[in-house]
C-alpha cells in the first residue's frame, strides 16, 4: 500500500511539474503584451517590463517562475487589478467558486443517482428512456442557457432567488449558480449509474442473495446499489474538475466574484500573470483530486492497488 | 464479482467520454481474459447489427443522425437565402412559414414583454414584407435562421468528426503500440499519457486558442489534442486481452512483423469499442466548440456553428427567444442520437447485455 | 466491509457538499437598505483606486467618488473650484496659484499643498510607470514632466510646489487654454503622503488603504469586487450637498442579467445592450447618454500598398451606411458620424459644438455606394487588380464584433471584387497588433481624455504612437505644433480656426474612416435624479444625486 501510494504521489509531483513548463511555454507563445494601452508610449512601457522582470532572458524568467509558483508566490496582477498580489485575489474568490462548485456536485450527484436508479430499475421501459432523455438534455443544453432560464424564472418571474450573487446572503444566491452548473454532473452520474446498477443487477451474488430469500427494496439498496456506487467516485473526480471550467460562464453571468470569472477577466485583458496562476491552481487541483481518488480506490478495492503494484 | 467488475469499468461511457484511470484496464490473471470469445468477423459483425437493430432507442438515434446529415447538406440551400447574407431592413424577424401561417402559429406574430407591458407585433406587417419568409425568423443583422442553423450544424459537425478521427486514429495507435509491446515501452508511454491526463483539458484549449489564429482547423487541432487520451486507454485494454490469444501467437509463429500484427490482425477485432467510444466522443466535440464560442473563441464570423448560433441568440434571449430554439434543437437532437447511438452499439456488442 | 466503507465515504462526500447548504440561513435582502443608497451597475470591475495609476472610466468614477481634486466638474462639464479656494494665472500663462480650502482627510489631517505635490510628483515618478503621466507631460504642459518621466530629471524639479500648506504653485512650459479642466482628472489628485507610506505596497486595495477626502467614503472593497459600497462622508466640507446616504455598486456584466435586477427593482440605473433596447425604449426611464467615444476604423496605409491609394480608403470610406450601423444595429442612441473629432464634447471659444456641423466634409465623407463603387472602379484601375482582400481586427466585445460584421457586409456588397475578414481577439491584443502595424483594417475608438479637439486631432501627427495607419503629412504636423506650443497657444480663436483645417486635412485624405459616436443606452430609475453624466473624465458624478423615498 505504501509503494503503491509513494508512486502515485511521485507521479503527481512530477505531472505538476510538466504543467508548470507546458503554462510556461504557453504564456511565452501568447501573443501580446499585459502592457500595451493606447496611452503608454515606448519608454513607459519598457520601465514597466523592467520593473516585472520581463525584459529578463527566458531562461532566468523561467527558473524564477518555477520557484515562485512553488512557494505560492503568484507575483501581482498587472492588469485586472492593478499591483494586487494575486494570492489575496485568489484567496477571496477560491472559497466561493468551491462552494458553488460543491453544491453543484451534491445536488448532480444526488439527482443524477435517483435518475440512474431508476433508469437501470425499469430497464427498456419508457422510464429509461424519460431518464436517458432528461440526463442527454443536461449535456447538450450549455450550463450559460440553462443560467439564464433558472435566472429568468426562478430569479426575476418568481422571486425565489436572487438572480445576482451577494456575499450579504451567499446561500440563497449561490443556489441558481449551482444548479445551473449540476446538471452536466447530473446527467453523467445518472448514465453512469445506469450502467453499474445493471451490471452489479446481473452479477451472480445478486442471483445468489435473490436465491436467499432477499428481495425488493433490502436487495437493491444493501447490495446492489452499495456495490454500484464505489465506482462512482471515479467519475466524479474529473467532473468536479470539470465544474471549474463550467464555472467560467456561470460566474459571469451571476456575478459571482469567484475564480472562473477572474480567469476570465485576466484572459481578456492579457493579465498574463493571473492566467498562469489560475491555470496552475485548477492544475494543481485537478491532480490533487485524481490522486485522492486513486488512492481511496485502492483503499476500497485491493485489486487495483495490487494490480497496480504488480505492473 | 471480479469478472463483472472489469466489464463494468470498461463498458461505461458518459457523454463526455470518461477518462479511465489505467488502473481500471489491468488484468487480474488469465482468468479473466475471455479466451471463449469467438472474433470471426461475418458473423460478429451480423450478431451486432441485429442486436442494434433490435434496441429501438438506437435505431431512432441513428435516423436523427440521418436526417440532421441530410439536412445539413441540403437545408442552407432549401429557401434562396444565403447563411451570410445580411438585410437589416427585415431583422428580428419571428419565424413564419407560408401555409402553416394560416393555423395562427408561425405566422411572424411575437410576443415581446417590454418594460411598459406585454405586446404582440407582427414585423412583418409592420415593415410591409408580405412575400418574405423566415421559417426559423431572422437573426438581429437579418439573416436567415433556417439557413444559418443547418449551416452551423454542418460546421458543428465537420469539426467534430473530424476531431474525433483524428482523435481516435492517434489515441488508437498510441494504445495499440504500448499495449503490445508492453514492458518498458508501456511504462514509458503510460505515464506520458499520465501526465497528458493531468493537464485540466478546457483550460489548455482556452489558452491555445488565444495562441493560435481563430478557425475550423485551429478548433479541430484543440479539441483533438486533448481528447485522444480515453480512446488510447480502450484500445490499450483491448490490446491487453487479444495479444495472448491463439490467432495472434499463430501469426508471430508464421513472423508476422509486430506492426503488421497490430494493425492487421488485431485492430480489425477492436473497431467495436473503439466505434461506440467515437459515438460518445462527437457529442462532447459539438459541445466543446459551443463552449469556446460563447468564451469568444470559437468560429470567426461570419462562418457560424451551432455554438456560435446558440451564444449569438443568448444575447437576445430575453427578446427574441426564438433565435436560440432552433440550434439549440438541433444540438440537443445531434447529443441525444449520439449517445443513443452509442448505448445502443455497446450493448450490441457486449455479448453479456444480450440477456436483458 | 471494503463495500460497506465505500459506501459511507460516498455518501459522506455527497452529505459534506450538501452539508454546507441549510447551514448558514439566508440572510433578508433589504435589512440595510432602508438608507438613501444607490444602487448602480457597472460593466467591469475597477481596476486600480490608486489615482495615479488608474486609466479606465469605471476606477475614475469611483476614485472621484471619494476624492476631490482642485476643480471638479458642473453639471455641463465645465470646471469649478473644489478643493481650491481660487486661483490665478499670470498674464503669460505660465504659472498657476491655487489657494486650498479648508479640507480634511478621513484619518483626520488637513488636505495641503504637498498632498498635491507628493500625488503629481508620482504620476511622473518613473518608478511609478502610471499610464497617463502624459497628462501632465504632453496635455498639461507642467514644468520638466517630459523630462522626469524619460528619467533626466529628479521628480522633485516637477514644477510644482508647495509655497505654504495651503498655496500650491504650477510653472508650465506652455499657456495650456484647457488648464483647469485637468484639475478633476484623477491622476491631478492629491495623495496623502504619510498616509501613502504607512499603506506600502497595499495602498488603495481595501477601505483601510485609502483615504476620502470628498464626498462619499469607502467602506467596503476588495480588489477586483464584483460588488463594494461607499456612504456619504459626514466630514465633506460640502456635505450638505450630498443628499444620498451612499452608493451601492454591483457588477455585472452580462446585460440580460443586468436588466431584469433593474426591473426588478434591485438596481437604480444599468447599461442596456442594443439588443434590449427594443424592450425598453418606450420607457420613460430609458435614456441614451452620449459616451464620447469615437469609434473609427484605421487603415494600414504604410504596410498595405492597395489602401495607400487614396480612391480606395475614398471608396471603403463611402460605402459604409453609418446610419444603419448606429440606428438598425445598435440602437442605443450612437451618432452617425461623419467628423475626424466627434461632436458634443468640445465647445469653441464662441460657444458652439467643434463638430455640431456633421455634414461640413460631406464631399469627402458620406454615405453614398454609387460614389464607392466610383472611387473604387478608379482605385482597381490605378493598381491595376480586380480584386483585394482585407483583413479587419476587432474587439472580442459585442457592440465592435457587431458593427465589424455589418461593416464587412456592406463593404462586400457594394465594392465588387473585395473581400474583408474579421480577426476577432481581446481587446488588448488588437490594440497591440494595431501598435505593432500588424494589421490592414482595424476597428478600434478614441475616448476624449480632455474637452479639447487636440485629444484627437494630436493623434494623427507623424510618428504619434496612436497614428496606427502611419500617415504623414507635414502641413498637418506643422498646424498642430503651432496650436500646441506654437504662436497660437494663446489665441483660442485663431487656434481654433486652425484645428478645422487640420480636421479637413484628415478627412480630406481619408486618414480614418469615422463610424459614429458611441452613446450608452441607460435605465435610470424614475426616482432617482441629478446624477451628472459626462463624455470626458469623470463619467457619472453622484455629488447631486437624489432617490425619492419609495
Amino acid at each position: 500500500m505504501k509503494k503503491y501510494i509513494g508512486k502515485r504521489v511521485l507521479t503527481s509531483i512530477f505531472t505538476l511539474l510538466v504543467i508548470l513548463l507546458v503554462l510556461f511555454i504557453l504564456m511565452q507563445l501568447m501573443p501580446g503584451s499585459p502592457f500595451n494601452d493606447e496611452k503608454l508610449n515606448d519608454t513607459q512601457r519598457a520601465t514597466l517590463y523592467a520593473k516585472y522582470g520581463l525584459d529578463q532572458p527566458v531562461v532566468v524568467q523561467f527558473f524564477k517562475y518555477v520557484k515562485n509558483m512553488l512557494t505560492g508566490d503568484f507575483g501581482v496582477s498587472y492588469n485586472i487589478s492593478k499591483n494586487t498580489p494575486i494570492s489575496q485575489l485568489i484567496a477571496t474568490r477560491l472559497p466561493i467558486s468551491i462552494r458553488i462548485g460543491g453544491m453543484a456536485v451534491g445536488l448532480g450527484a444526488l439527482v443524477g443517482l435517483v435518475l440512474g436508479l431508476i433508469a437501470a430499475l425499469n430497464h427498456d421501459t419508457i422510464w429509461d428512456t424519460i431518464c436517458t432523455i432528461i440526463s442527454v438534455i443536461g449535456v447538450s443544453v450549455p450550463s450559460y442557457v440553462f443560467a439564464l432560464i433558472l435566472s429568468y424564472q426562478f430569479g426575476f418571474k418568481l422571486k425565489w432567488f436572487p438572480m445576482l450573487y451577494s456575499a450579504k446572503q451567499a446561500m440563497a444566491s449561490s443556489w441558481l449558480p449551482s444548479i445551473s452548473l449540476s446538471m452536466f454532473t447530473m446527467a453523467t452520474i445518472a448514465r453512469f449509474t445506469r450502467t453499474e446498477m445493471m451490471e452489479v443487477l446481473d452479477s451472480d451474488y445478486m442471483l445468489l442473495a435473490e436465491s436467499k430469500g432477499l428481495s425488493g427494496r433490502k436487495l437493491i439498496f444493501s447490495h446492489a446499489l452499495r456495490n454500484a456506487l464505489i465506482p462512482i467516485i471515479t467519475v466524479l473526480a474529473p467532473l468536479i474538475v470539470d465544474l471549474m471550467t463550467g464555472s467560467l460562464v456561470v460566474e459571469k453571468i451571476f456575478a459571482i466574484p469567484g475564480v472562473g470569472s477572474l480567469l476570465v477577466n485576466a484572459i481578456q485583458s492579457n493579465d498574463y500573470n493571473v492566467v498562469i496562476s489560475l491555470a496552475f491552481i485548477y492544475s494543481a487541483m485537478y491532480i490533487a483530486i485524481m490522486l485522492v481518488v486513486d488512492i481511496l480506490y485502492g483503499v476500497i478495492d485491493p485489486r487495483i492497488r495490487l494490480a497496480k503494484e504488480g505492473s | 464479482m471480479s469478472k463483472a467488475k472489469t466489464q463494468a469499468v470498461q463498458t461505461f461511457t458518459p457523454q463526455k467520454p470518461y477518462t479511465p484511470v489505467d488502473s481500471d484496464f489491468v488484468l487480474k490473471s488469465d482468468a479473466a481474459i475471455e479466451v471463449d470469445r469467438n472474433f470471426a468477423s461475418q458473423s460478429v459483425w451480423k450478431d451486432v447489427t441485429t442486436r442494434f437493430r433490435r434496441k429501438k432507442s438506437g435505431v431512432v438515434g441513428l435516423w436523427i443522425v440521418f436526417i440532421i446529415i441530410f439536412f445539413a447538406i441540403i437545408g442552407p440551400h432549401m429557401n434562396g437565402y444565403d447563411y451570410s447574407a445580411q438585410d437589416l431592413k427585415s431583422k428580428n424577424l419571428a419565424p413564419r412559414v407560408p401555409g402553416i401561417e394560416r393555423m395562427g402559429i408561425f405566422n411572424g406574430d411575437e410576443k415581446m414583454s417590454t418594460s411598459t407591458g406585454t405586446k404582440t407585433t407582427n414585423l412583418y406587417e409592420e415593415e410591409g414584407l408580405d412575400d418574405t419568409y423566415y421559417w426559423f425568423g431572422s437573426d438581429r443583422y437579418g439573416r436567415d435562421i433556417w439557413t444559418r442553423t443547418w449551416q452551423g450544424a454542418r460546421v458543428s459537425l465537420i469539426i467534430a468528426v473530424a476531431a474525433t478521427i483524428i482523435d481516435m486514429v492517434i489515441g488508437m495507435s498510441y494504445g495499440l503500440i504500448s499495449g503490445y509491446f508492453g514492458g518498458k515501452v508501456d511504462m514509458v508511454m503510460q505515464r506520458i499519457l499520465e501526465i497528458m491526463n493531468g493537464i485540466p483539458r478546457l483550460v489548455i484549449v482556452t489558452l491555445l486558442l488565444l495562441i493560435l489564429k481563430p478557425g475550423m482547423l485551429t478548433i479541430i487541432f484543440a479539441l483533438m489534442l486533448t481528447e485522444w487520451v480515453g480512446m488510447s486507454r480502450i484500445a490499450r485494454a483491448e490490446m491487453l486481452k487479444l495479444k495472448e490469444q491463439e490467432f495472434v501467437l499463430a501469426s508471430k509463429t508464421l513472423g508476422a512483423r509486430p506492426f503488421h500484427i497490430i494493425f492487421a490482425e488485431i485492430l480489425p477485432n477492436i473497431i467495436g469499442p473503439i466505434i461506440t467510444q467515437v459515438m460518445f466522443s462527437i457529442p462532447t466535440a459539438i459541445f466543446t466548440e459551443a463552449f469556446l464560442s460563447f468564451v469568444g473563441l470559437g468560429i470567426p464570423v461570419p462562418q457560424c456553428s451551432l455554438g456560435s448560433l446558440i451564444s449569438d441568440g443568448y444575447n437576445s434571449f430575453t427578446t427574441h427567444p426564438y433565435q436560440i430554439v432552433a440550434p439549440i434543437v438541433v444540438m440537443a437532437l445531434l447529443m441525444l442520437s449520439f449517445n443513443l447511438i452509442g448505448d445502443g452499439l455497446r450493448e450490441a456488442l457486449d455479448p453479456k447485455m444480450k440477456e436483458m | 466491509m471494503n463495500k460497506a466503507r465505500a459506501f459511507v465515504a460516498a455518501a459522506a462526500a455527497s452529505a459534506m457538499a450538501l452539508g454546507a447548504v441549510p447551514a448558514v440561513p439566508a440572510m433578508t435582502a433589504l435589512a440595510d437598505d432602508a438608507a438613501n443608497d444607490l444602487s448602480i451597475m457597472m460593466e467591469t470591475p475597477v481596476e486600480s483606486l490608486d489615482p495615479q495609476q488608474a486609466t479606465d472610466g469605471t476606477s475614475f468614477e469611483v476614485i472621484a467618488d471619494y476624492t476631490d481634486g482642485l476643480m471638479q466638474m458642473d453639471a455641463d462639464g465645465q470646471p469649478v473650484n473644489a478643493l481650491a479656494e481660487s486661483y490665478e494665472t499670470s498674464d503669460d500663462g505660465l504659472t498657476w496659484t491655487f489657494k486650498l480650502r479648508d479640507a480634511k482627510w478621513s484619518n483626520g489631517d488637513p488636505v495641503t499643498a504637498n498632498d498635491f505635490v507628493f500625488g503629481w510628483q508620482r504620476a511622473v515618478d518613473p518608478d511609478v510607470a502610471s499610464e497617463y503621466a502624459y497628462m501632465l507631460s504632453d496635455i498639461g504642459q507642467v514644468k520638466n514632466a517630459a523630462e522626469i518621466i524619460a528619467g533626466e530629471k529628479d521628480k522633485s524639479e516637477l514644477g510644482v510646489t508647495a509655497v505654504d500648506d495651503k498655496t500650491l504653485k504650477v510653472e508650465l512650459n506652455a499657456p495650456v487654454s484647457y488648464f483647469l479642466s485637468l484639475m478633476y482628472f484623477p491622476t491631478y489628485y492629491p495623495v496623502n503622503e504619510k498616509f501613502f507610506e504607512s499603506c506600502a505596497d497595499t495602498f488603495g486595495t481595501s477601505p483601510e488603504t485609502v483615504l476620502s477626502n470628498g464626498a462619499f467614503v469607502l467602506d467596503s472593497y476588495e480588489p477586483a469586487a464584483t460588488e463594494f459600497h461607499l456612504t456619504k462622508n459626514p466630514d465633506y466640507y460640502d456635505a450638505d450637498r450630498v443628499k444620498l446616504s451612499g452608493l451601492d455598486y454591483q457588477v455585472i456584466q452580462d446585460s440580460q442579467q443586468a436588466l431584469m435586477s433593474y426591473q426588478a427593482g434591485d438596481l437604480d440605473t444599468t447599461l442596456v445592450n442594443g439588443d434590449q433596447v427594443d424592450q425598453v425604449k418606450d420607457d420613460p426611464a430609458f435614456r441614451a447618454i452620449g459616451a464620447g467615444y469615437l469609434w473609427y476604423v484605421s487603415p494600414n496605409m504604410a504596410k498595405v500598398p492597395e489602401l495607400a491609394n487614396e480612391n480606395i480608403r475614398k471608396a471603403l470610406t463611402f460605402a459604409i451606411d453609418r446610419t444603419a450601423i448606429a440606428e438598425d444595429v445598435l440602437k442605443d442612441g450612437s451618432l452617425p458620424t461623419f467628423t475626424a473629432v466627434p461632436p458634443q464634447f468640445a465647445t469653441g471659444p464662441d460657444g458652439s459644438d467643434f463638430s455640431g456641423d456633421q455634414d461640413k466634409f460631406k464631399d469627402v465623407c458620406d454615405s453614398d455606394p454609387a460614389k464607392a463603387a466610383e472611387f473604387w472602379q478608379k482605385g482597381l484601375e490605378e493598381l491595376g487588380i480586380d480584386s483585394l482582400d482585407l483583413e479587419m481586427v476587432v474587439d472580442a466585445d459585442d457592440a465592435p464584433q457587431k458593427v465589424a460584421t455589418v461593416l464587412q457586409e456592406q463593404w462586400q456588397t457594394n465594392l465588387p471584387g473585395l473581400t474583408v475578414t474579421l480577426t476577432v481577439e481581446p481587446k488588448k491584443q488588437r490594440v497591440q497588433d494595431m501598435q505593432d502595424g500588424n494589421f490592414q483594417l482595424g476597428l478600434t475608438r478614441w475616448g476624449p481624455d480632455y474637452a479639447d479637439p487636440m485629444t484627437y486631432l494630436g493623434m494623427w501627427v507623424t510618428d504619434n504612437s496612436n497614428n496606427y495607419g502611419l500617415w504623414s503629412n507635414s502641413d498637418y504636423d506643422s498646424i498642430i505644433e503651432e496650436c500646441t506650443t506654437g504662436d497660437l497657444a494663446t489665441d483660442a480663436e485663431g487656434r481654433w480656426a486652425k484645428l478645422y483645417d487640420a480636421e479637413q486635412i484628415v478627412m480630406n485624405e481619408a486618414v480614418i474612416f469615422p463610424l459614429y459616436t458611441q452613446s450608452n443606452a441607460e435605465m435610470i430609475s424614475p426616482a432617482v435624479t441629478g446624477i451628472e453624466y459626462h463624455p470626458v473624465a469623470l463619467n457619472r458624478v453622484y455629488k447631486d444625486a437624489e432617490k425619492a423615498a419609495e
